[in-house]
């Protein structure tokens, strides 16, 4: 039960509630310019976006490198059509080759097998000799389909099978070659925009507790979008990295909000009341609000001999509370690419790094959406783990669209007050557009 | 009219109109506040001077959460404690754990009357102690203890206070209002 509380207190809180009084005139005077600050999360986002144009601009530098200074890589490699056939091979060395075959006329067959050994940088197939291309053999090199994609890399070494004089159709493979050769061997770098829509789950384990508190709530949709960075390792392996942005959260039910407390009781501390949840407890610093449940999840530091809200006539603004998490995610994942066609099989998994970059519960919705307050015990840092199995269906040569399952669980708990037992998973599809270069 | 929201957004991006924007807005309710703590103008124009640099200094740490009105009070508030610590805190003359007996009291409908000029002009009559845990406890809504805290007096002195200031404050309401008429306090 609330004390009564004395008139005399009542008739100078409410009378001196609206009161105005001019200040004198000089006063704005001397009060200094204030300081220029920026906020916390433009900090962290501006440092972000740093280091992602650094990293940018480091990519775009090394393919720039790349196509300006071709020493080093592969240097050239041509297989043309009639009666010339230029063959290089081996990528280490720094200087450019070669190599012109002048053709005999056409001979009997004799399927003479040349060889270019390792390491060797130039090999001349003799005039003498019958060249009739027959086949392209490397490790990974496919060419039994003219579809198919040809991948050669700087180490590779690539070795022509050939004998006697080209053929029409073995011309216009060899046409083909050249020209994904010259397409692909540069394509080391990729691009790319990602969204990643999934359903949050958490495991509430043996935890009574926890457990009871999860009854009340409702996981929200997930989702990451980010900005995605790979490189090749090899022809069916690429890492990836770049930086996103996750939104997780979750609605807590049967929370009764209502607003104008301020009116009524004035504001001693930064929060009034608190809403245990299984991430954490909310402190609704928003003090204009009155909180009441009936599980005994919401506290209040409301003193019973100074006010009792539930007798004052407030405002119904959200009968549920919403808490928001978003995180800066920094991922390092690997890719493997399972089948290599034009629609591709991918398996990948890796680590993401997480930064708090934003922490609010709210209650009602769209334009009515007010602010409560904020979850304390967050943990600002996370690690989280992910796997999946999907489709790449490269659109061109350079552009593909991926389509990946992806399972995504948080190896280190996202709230520190709620204990060890809640790090939640969640399952959804990582998908985007990507640019190869 | 300029949205809250954007005036602070603006003070933060270093607009000076938009700070002064920010203290006409919000001035007059403010130097009420620094009336009520201080009993004479010339300090209470000190603790809003004093306690807008405050504001202003610290607000980008304004969270949007709660009243930006009452964010601002509480550094008024603040402010003009902090200046009662220093002024009177080493000079203080008594400080008994003395409760008086709660008295009788008039019911609220005997000070419909009263203007808000006068019931600001009682509390600055007050002596600065017994304004001070008045404001504190009646005003703002702290616990005696908090208020002992910071104050830096006794649980009890403040009780004693609240109860020595509520007596004046009734006596000087009685004699503007012309009531007489005593009722047993519940």
């Amino acid at each position: 039960m609330f004390e009564r509380e004395p008139n005399i207190d009542i008739v100078f809180r409410n009378g001196l509630k609206n009161l105005e009084v001019l200040p004198p005139a000089d006063v704005w005077d001397n009060i200094p310019p204030m300081p220029v600050r920026h906020s916390r999360l433009r900090t962290i986002s501006g440092i972000a976006a740093a280091v992602a144009a650094l990293f940018s601009l480091a990519l775009l530098a090394a393919w720039y490198t790349r196509s300006a200074n071709p020493a080093g890589q592969l240097s050239e490699m041509t297989i043309a059509s009639g009666d010339q056939q230029a063959v290089r091979v081996d990528r280490s060395s720094a200087v450019p080759v070669n190599t012109t075959v002048e053709r005999p006329p056409a001979r009997p067959v004799t399927q003479t097998e040349v060889a270019l050994p390792a390491g060797e940088q130039l090999s001349i197939l003799q005039p003498d000799e019958p060249v009739n291309l027959i086949a392209l053999a490397d490790q990974g090199m496919k060419t039994e389909k003219e579809d198919a994609r040809l991948q050669i890399y700087p180490d590779d070494v690539v070795t022509v099978i050939s004998s006697g004089r080209l053929t029409g159709s073995e011309e216009k493979l060899a046409t083909t070659i050249s020209a994904q050769v010259n397409e692909t061997m540069g394509q080391r770098f990729m691009v790319g925009a990602s969204l990643s829509p999934a359903m949050g789950l958490s495991p509430s384990g043996q935890d009574m507790k926890l457990s009871d508190l999860m009854n009340g709530e409702r996981s929200k949709p997930t989702y990451t979008t980010g900005l995605t960075f790979g490189y090749k390792i090899s022809d069916r392996l690429t890492i990836h990295s770049g930086i996103g942005l996750a939104s997780m959260g979750q609605t807590i039910t049967g929370v009764d909000v209502f607003a104008g407390l301020s009116d009524f009781y004035s504001v001693k501390s930064n929060y009034l009341y608190s809403v245990e949840t299984a991430s954490g407890v909310i402190l609704a610093g928003n003090t204009d609000l009155y909180l009441a449940d009936n599980n005994d999840r919401v506290s209040s530091l409301v003193q019973g001999n100074m006010a009792d809200p539930s007798k004052y006539p407030l405002k119904q603004v959200g009968d549920d509370i919403q808490q928001v998490f978003r995180y800066l995610e920094l991922p390092l994942m690997l890719r493997y690419k399972v089948i290599d066609r034009k629609v591709g099989l991918n398996l990948s998994g890796g680590l993401a790094y997480g930064f708090l970059v934003d922490n609010s519960a709210y209650t009602g919705e769209g334009s009515d959406m007010v602010r409560v307050g904020h979850t304390e015990g967050m943990n600002s840092h996370n690690l989280s783990s992910q796997l999946g199995l999907g489709m790449e269906y490269n659109i061109t040569s350079n552009i593909s669209f991926n389509l990946e399952p992806v399972f995504k669980y948080y190896v280190t708990p996202l709230s520190n007050i709620s204990g060890p037992l809640y790090k939640p998973y969640s399952l959804g599809f990582w998908s985007g557009f990507f640019f190869r270069f | 009219m300029q949205k809250e929201k954007d005036i602070i957004d603006g003070c933060l991006s270093g607009s000076r109109r938009d700070q002064e924007l920010l203290y006409r807005r919000y001035a007059p309710k403010l130097y009420a506040v620094c009336l009520q703590y201080s009993g004479n103008t010339e300090e209470a124009r000190d603790i809003l001077q004093e306690g807008f640099i405050k504001i202003f200094e610290n607000l980008s740490h304004f969270s949007h959460e709660g009243s930006f009105e009452g964010w601002m009070r509480r550094i008024i508030v603040n402010t003009a404690l902090e200046r009662y610590r220093n002024r009177y805190y080493l000079n203080r003359v008594d400080d008994i754990d003395e409760v008086t007996e709660p008295m009788a009291e008039p019911d609220t409908d005997d000070f419909a009357g009263l203007e808000a000029y006068d019931l600001l002009n009682m509390i600055m009559e007050l002596p600065p102690k017994y304004r001070m845990v008045f404001n504190l406890y009646a005003i703002e809504g702290y616990s005696h203890r908090e208020i002992g805290d910071m104050l830096g007096v006794s649980e009890g002195t403040s009780k004693s206070n609240l109860s020595r200031a509520r007596e004046i404050l009734q006596k000087k309401v009685m004699m503007l209002t012309g009531v007489t008429r005593r009722l047993v306090n519940v």
